[in-house]
């Protein structure tokens, strides 16, 4: 690659957000971002500022956590982006809270229009700001039927889903993102 | 805040959604399908036997390809399997204007409004072959957790041959039709046709190419 | 008439679809037209949604091969491949290099099995009877020679978890050879059917332009990115498999517009042919599946493959939790990110060239709906 390969974590760290290196060989993606709901929107502006595309918007139901009952609905909404010009792919995540609404990001990243509709179709989240939160892949006459939705006995807690504490040399790892298997 | 992740919703029944389909529509086009209409005022064998030879020999398809059955179903209408040979010259897009209806794919809840839609418009004499095991029973879809799928486009329309296969070949498709032309006047192919042509990939030593 | 009445009389709306001979697939889009002219098209998705990830959450990690065939029937194989690699890379298998070659092999002769229908099919949409045939004669040979292997000829499940299902032989070398020197010969008939023809020039240049900017912003991958200036293919970028040994260029066209993607697309198919030779070439021998449990327990915590399908950048995101069937399983598909650019693109142009749009942007909508 004619460009020296860039590690991005210092910009989103910058930001103020809680940035995590990872390990790509393991996990597939590179940076690891924990979010607030209210650093949604910022986070989307910081990734479009330094030239991410989306990838994807997904949803994912988990127990709620006991202690944040009423705070915590059970829903994640997990975010990806990735680079045109060099192999760097990161994961923003998002509990969603009790009122199932979350801001849109529809208005920076108009890709996101549609994941964010699929997403409102499979688990019920709503994304404040969105121009036209209708049904996109589910039939009109069912608004409220949410199929991905678990099971109250399938259900598992967010910290049986994910992965135990980070490994020391993987933390130890600096400045150079891995270029594949 | 539990109550509303409990799946407190249930899942569509779909037998319910497409017999109530079934009702809204017009119910005599769809029983008398294949009957013609009021029925001529005069009928002689003769007639009939000529009329039926001329439907059963240019049956002419409407595009309507679902999903991966509808592959076939081109690679059928093209120069290795010629559908054209069997009398179905062309694929109309239109209803109005084809009097076979191949149903290729999967019918989904959202889509079966208008493959009754499309049925009705089909101007009678018409027939329906399934292709696919999604068409005739809902296929790889047809699981426990099914909450979209109308298992089988027989719950929607009548159907008269089954092709099974996921998806199934082009011979298959072609033997659906040949089926349908004895349904039709009760001969194998009325006005037989040339064999298949050789593929120049038999020149390749032990490939089994038909 | 007054000027503004005219305009009134003139707006109407218009349904592309569901069944429409251009749309590939079950789409609706719904037009709202002044006279000849699009103002606003919206698609209608939905028609095909067949609960592909809620049936990856419901059974074990081995039944979802089936789905992944099914999502784009077209080129199938790419979508294996992410899958099974996906697996392997949570649960940690090595895959013997003889099963890296043969999927790399089969992986590039589905893509020019896609490329060739997609070409038929463009053309058809175009107007234009013959490449359709031409296209389909060529391809029906590759599935001739994909058939001897996998067993189908349109939704394979070959790959599985450490290799592949059955090992290639010496017929299907020499088979893939004389496939190859064929379709070099045969580019000459493309040529002057299809590209040098002045009616398919002056249907598709400076037609729906797409901007670099605006591909980022809807996260836009594939021939359809690569046709705006941007070299992006995830074989080179994010290297899987053994795509690092082999010599390939990546086509880049400069304006984004619908004759800068046909050409992307064309020159393609030139690439995975000189992939495959090079595959052939040093094809090493060994065991083509390596010893993997019968029950693969997925560890906790998610993982995310990408590989390059015929249609653009591939994804599948996978969150485990201890047992063998997934917790959730999110596909993303390149077609989904493609399409949702229309209502931008699709502001204010002829309806003719909305079809050309369309068509150039060689969409498979069950991969939409999944």
């Amino acid at each position: 690659m004619a460009k020296k390969p860039k590690d991005y974590k210092e910009d989103f760290l910058h930001q103020g957000f809680d940035a995590n290196r990872t390990d790509y060989n393991r996990r597939g993606y590179h940076l690891e971002v924990a979010l607030n709901v209210n650093q949604v929107r910022k986070f989307a502006q910081t990734a479009y500022d330094l030239g991410f595309y989306i990838v994807f918007i997904a949803g994912l139901h988990v127990r709620p956590d006991e202690e944040q009952d009423k705070r915590n609905s059970g829903l994640e909404v997990v975010y990806q982006f990735s680079r045109y010009d060099q192999l760097y792919r990161i994961k923003g995540c998002v509990s969603v809270p009790n009122t199932h609404k979350i801001p849109s990001i529809s208005d920076i990243y108009q890709g996101a229009d549609w994941h964010e509709r699929e997403t409102r179709d499979f688990y019920g989240v709503v994304f404040d700001g969105h121009p036209n939160m209708k049904p996109l892949l589910l039939a009109e006459e069912d608004p409220d039927f949410h199929p991905l939705l678990k099971e109250e006995e399938k259900l598992k807690s967010l910290d049986e889903v994910s992965w135990p504490s980070e490994i020391p040399e993987a933390a130890k790892k600096e400045a150079e993102p891995e270029t594949g298997r | 805040m539990g109550e509303e992740n409990k799946r407190s919703q249930i899942t569509p029944d779909l037998d319910a959604y497409a017999a109530h389909l079934k009702s809204e529509s017009c119910r005599p086009v769809i029983e008398q399908g294949r009957e013609y209409g009021q029925g001529p005022l005069l009928r002689m064998k003769l007639a009939d036997t000529i009329m039926k030879l001329c439907q059963a020999n240019s049956l002419w398809p409407m595009t309507f390809g679902i999903a991966c059955c509808a592959i076939e179903m081109m690679g059928t209408g093209m120069a290795r399997f010629d559908i054209s040979r069997y009398g179905s010259e062309v694929f109309r897009p239109s209803p109005r204007q084809s009097d076979l209806m191949i149903v290729a794919g999967t019918v989904n809840k959202k889509l079966a409004p208008v493959l009754l839609t499309l049925y009705e418009q089909m101007p009678s004499p018409k027939w329906v072959i399934a292709l696919g095991n999604c068409a005739i029973s809902g296929g790889p879809f047809k699981v426990k957790e099914n909450y979209n799928i109308i298992e089988g486009a027989d719950k929607l329309i009548p159907v008269d041959v089954y092709v099974p296969g996921c998806p199934p070949r082009p011979e298959g498709l072609i033997e659906g039709i040949l089926k349908v032309q004895e349904k039709i006047t009760g001969i194998r192919h009325p006005i037989p046709q040339n064999r298949h042509p050789k593929s120049p990939l038999k020149k390749v030593k032990g490939l089994r190419v038909k | 008439m007054l000027e503004s009445e005219y305009q009134e009389h003139n707006r109407f709306f218009l349904n592309m679809g569901p069944q429409h001979p251009s749309t590939h697939g079950v789409l609706l889009i719904v037009l709202e037209m002044e006279g000849e002219y699009v103002l606003d098209p919206q698609p209608v998705l939905g028609f095909i949604h067949r609960m592909h990830e809620k049936m990856g959450e419901s059974r074990p990690c081995q039944s979802f091969m089936p789905n992944t065939a099914r999502m784009d029937y077209v080129c199938a194989l790419p979508y294996n491949h992410g899958y099974v690699s996906l697996i392997e890379r949570k649960a940690e298998i090595e895959v013997p290099k003889r099963a890296e070659y043969i999927r790399v092999i089969t992986s590039e002769l589905n893509r020019i099995a896609s490329h060739l229908l997609w070409l038929g099919a463009y053309l058809l949409d175009l107007g234009a009877f013959t490449p359709i045939l031409y296209g389909f004669d060529d391809r029906e040979h590759i599935l001739d020679i994909l058939e001897s292997i996998t067993g189908s000829r349109l939704t394979y499940c070959y790959y599985r978890f450490g290799g592949v299902y059955q090992d290639i032989d010496d017929t299907f070398i020499a088979a893939t050879r004389a496939f190859v020197k064929r379709l070099r010969k045969r580019y000459s008939i493309y040529e002057k059917l299809v590209t040098k023809n002045i009616i398919f020039i002056k249907r598709t240049e400076n037609i729906g332009i797409v901007s670099p900017d605006m591909a980022l912003r809807y996260g836009m991958t594939g021939p359809n990115l690569r046709g705006s200036g941007i070299a992006y293919d995830v074989r080179k970028n994010e290297p899987y498999s053994v795509y690092p040994e082999f010599d390939f260029e990546i086509p880049v066209g400069e304006q984004g517009d619908c004759l800068d993607r046909y050409m992307v697309r064309v020159k393609e198919i030139e690439q995975s042919l000189r992939i495959i030779e090079q595959a052939l070439d040093q094809l090493p021998d060994g065991p083509i599946r390596a010893k993997v449990p019968k029950n693969i327990k997925l560890t906790p915590g998610d993982c995310n493959f990408a590989v390059e399908a015929a249609r653009g950048e591939l994804s599948y995101y996978l969150v485990g939790d201890g047992t063998s069937t997934p917790y959730r399983l999110k596909v993303r598909v390149p077609s989904y990110s493609n399409l949702s650019c229309l209502p931008e693109l699709g502001r204010g142009i002829l309806l003719p060239d909305l079809v050309s749009i369309l068509g150039s942007f060689d969409l498979v909508i069950p991969e939409i709906d999944r």
